[in-house]
């Protein structure tokens, strides 16, 4: 008798999935409006999640697209260990700043670096053309390796020279920003502006290079690093800082560049043996990571609300669920009547939730791919939906349908046939 | 209920599985109740639905329980049906001692050796006649396609074929038990298990469905029809009158 089991059992389990989804349809087509209202509650915690993981993926991509921006795998070297958002202890801020000899070691020790380049960088510079005026300039000093290492070139004219960085020449080249605030009307190349108070002669116009974190990278100017030292020889923190912007031969390189530019600056900035490093490294994969780490929370505050909203749509079928098996006690006892075994209600019922939560979850998605597209469209935000997304939120509605319709299921399961025959 | 095995055990010995070609030359023995105790407990006292109630039933028989309410009838019936067990004493149905069953197997010998048939029908409202009667081929596993022949064969057997795509709302009150009916016999059940069969339905209509229990019991179905309607009662060919738990009286009246 019991050889035959386990066949019988699959066939058994198989037949009552369909049999179990036809009757969740007719429960859902019975009950319009109560079923209606179930889907909507679980629609809005999908939409919830949906939105949300949009949300943060768009955020995580744009980061990642304008990381990748600053030029493909750069490695900085600064006086600060790198962070985002923390201010630099006095031991950082007394630490020696990084000099142009130092980024000359790099360029000639380092094998696994193709372009070095040192640059200053001041910000709110006073930049003057005629009558025109702008105050919120970043002023960066450079070598001519700066337009290759950070991948942003001159479009217009000429960058600076070694020629300039050796003559300490009062040349610039102006980014977009200012091309169009100082000159709205006249081609910028070959005339003369003033930069604090000190006569610059344009020699050429940057390319446009969009924004970084909500600041524009075309509001710059740049001027050789020689000249910048000229009339900035104290380089004071916060307003002006100075870093070395080195790129490795490839992304491949990136590890053992960080390693030979460490071992290089502990030299030449005499480190002793076994003591901290007094400079900063950071590539654009440990940026991703401070990012990260500063954003992870907030994910979290974010997914915990969506759970929250996941949660009530939950119970909204639990509800929807309880009454269900209570109104359909005779059915129950019908079933097991004619030899319904506890596992075959118990499955019947947590399928009729599973369809129940996915449908919800099937609008809620497509709601949730809708508000992100339009939010894409029409707000700053930006909002991706992976396609990992689509089958995490089907599932999750499915699991909906299963943590919260267990204990009504098995509240059926657990039904005294004699006692539900008799219910009216 | 482990109280109840131990105290059967002796009593086993005393009965046992009982002989299915039994010696006298009628047919096997279908149904064996050996000492059926039935105890309710009703937190301050015990209830004893049944005490001591002893019986047998041969295949092919077509037998009523009568009694009035309270007296243990439906206790029976239920023990009858697979859908109790005994507190004490043994339940032999075609072979198998139902009495140590747990839930599963109660269901499964529900689903192959019982049909029932309730006085208010119990049909899905919201579902065919045909669908209403393939449901307990789905609990038994029967693939779709034999599933639906069988189904329509039970359906044939009472003479509804042509209305089987209807639902219990558009059948009338006859229609509706016969659907019941042909989902009682779909399986090819030992016994037939019919609960005031006629009890929702008017004089008429009840005459017809006592003559389809009379045309299947001819076609060889072991029929139990459990009433307290004596005319009805005095449509089968034996009659056991229960009373206090017990049993009265027990006559072959045909």
């Amino acid at each position: 008798m019991r050889a035959g089991m386990p066949a019988l059992q699959l066939e058994m389990t198989f037949i009552d999935i369909r049999e179990s989804a036809l009757m969740a349809f007719d429960t859902v087509r019975s009950n319009k409006l109560r079923s209606a209202l179930t889907i909507l509650g679980v629609s809005v915690g999908v939409i919830t999640v949906v939105f949300m993981v949009s949300i943060i993926q768009g955020l995580n991509k744009a980061f990642a697209a304008q990381i990748e921006s600053l030029g493909s795998n750069t490695i900085w070297a600064t006086k600060f260990d790198p962070s985002i958002g923390h201010q630099p202890t006095s031991e950082e801020i007394h630490r020696k700043e990084l000099t142009i000899a130092d980024a000359d070691a790099i360029r000639r020790e380092a094998p696994s670096v193709v372009g070095v380049s040192p640059f200053y960088r001041k910000i709110n510079e006073t930049v003057r053309y005629g009558d025109k005026q702008s105050d919120t300039p970043i002023l960066i000093g450079v070598t001519p390796y700066h337009e290759f290492t950070v991948s942003s070139y001159v479009a217009r004219g000429r960058y600076v020279t070694d020629l300039d960085v050796e003559a300490r020449n009062n040349v610039c080249v102006l980014g977009l920003d200012l091309v169009k605030a100082l000159f709205p009307n006249e081609d910028p190349l070959d005339k003369d502006i003033k930069i604090s108070g000190h006569q610059f002669h344009v020699v050429g116009v940057m390319e446009p290079l969009g924004s970084i974190l909500g600041q524009s990278r075309d509001n710059s100017v740049y001027i050789p690093i020689t000249t910048f030292e000229k009339y900035y020889p104290d380089i004071e923190f916060p307003e002006i800082i100075s870093a070395i912007i080195v790129r490795p031969v490839s992304r491949a390189y990136v590890k053992s560049a960080i390693d030979e530019m460490t071992d290089i600056l502990r030299k030449q900035r005499r480190v002793a043996a076994g003591a901290p490093n007094n400079f900063g490294i950071s590539s654009q994969d440990a940026l991703l990571d401070i990012y990260n780490q500063l954003t992870g929370a907030t994910y979290l505050v974010l997914t915990a609300i969506s759970c929250v909203a996941l949660m009530i749509g939950g119970i909204g079928v639990m509800n929807i669920m309880l009454v269900s098996v209570t109104e359909r006690t005779k059915e129950i006892g019908l079933r097991k009547a004619v030899g319904a075994t506890r596992t075959n209600i118990l499955s019947q019922f947590l399928i009729e939730a599973v369809v129940l939560t996915a449908i919800g979850g099937l609008i809620g998605l497509s709601i949730g791919e809708l508000f992100s597209f339009l939010t894409n469209r029409y707000s700053p935000l930006p909002a991706y939906v992976p396609p990992w997304a689509i089958v995490v939120g089907i599932g999750i509605s499915a699991g909906v349908g299963i943590i919260f319709g267990l204990w009504p299921a098995w509240k059926a399961a657990r039904l005294d046939p004699i006692e539900s025959l008799r219910w009216e | 209920m482990t109280e109840a095995t131990v105290a059967t055990s002796p009593r086993t010995a005393i009965f046992g599985k009982p002989d299915l070609a039994s010696a006298d030359g009628k047919a096997e023995i279908l149904i064996a109740m050996q000492n059926i105790w039935k105890t309710y407990d009703m937190g301050s006292e015990k209830v004893h639905a049944l005490h001591g109630v002893s019986f047998e039933v041969h295949r092919g028989e077509y037998l009523a329980i009568t009694g009035p309410s309270g007296s243990g009838k439906s206790t029976l019936m239920n023990l009858i049906g697979c859908l109790d067990t005994p507190s004490q004493g043994d339940y032999w149905l075609n072979g198998k001692n139902v009495s140590e069953m747990d839930d599963d197997e109660l269901a499964r010998i529900r689903n192959q050796e019982v049909g029932f048939v309730f006085q208010t029908f119990n049909l899905l409202a919201r579902a065919t006649a045909l669908h209403n009667v393939e449901l307990p081929l789905i609990y038994g596993g029967i693939p779709g396609a034999r599933r639906h022949e069988m189904a329509k064969q039970a359906l044939t057997e009472v003479d509804l074929v042509d209305r089987m795509m209807h639902r219990p709302n558009e059948l009338s009150g006859g229609q509706r038990q016969r659907v019941a009916i042909a989902r009682a016999l779909v399986n090819h059940p030992s016994i037939l298990l019919a609960d005031e069969p006629t009890g929702a339905l008017d004089t008429a209509t009840s005459y017809d469905i006592m003559n389809l229990f009379e045309k299947l019991h001819e076609e060889g179905n072991t029929i139990i029809l459990v009433t307290h309607e004596h005319d009805i009662a005095a449509r089968a060919h034996r009659v056991i009158s229960i009373r206090d738990g017990l049993i009265e009286k027990d006559e072959q009246i045909k």
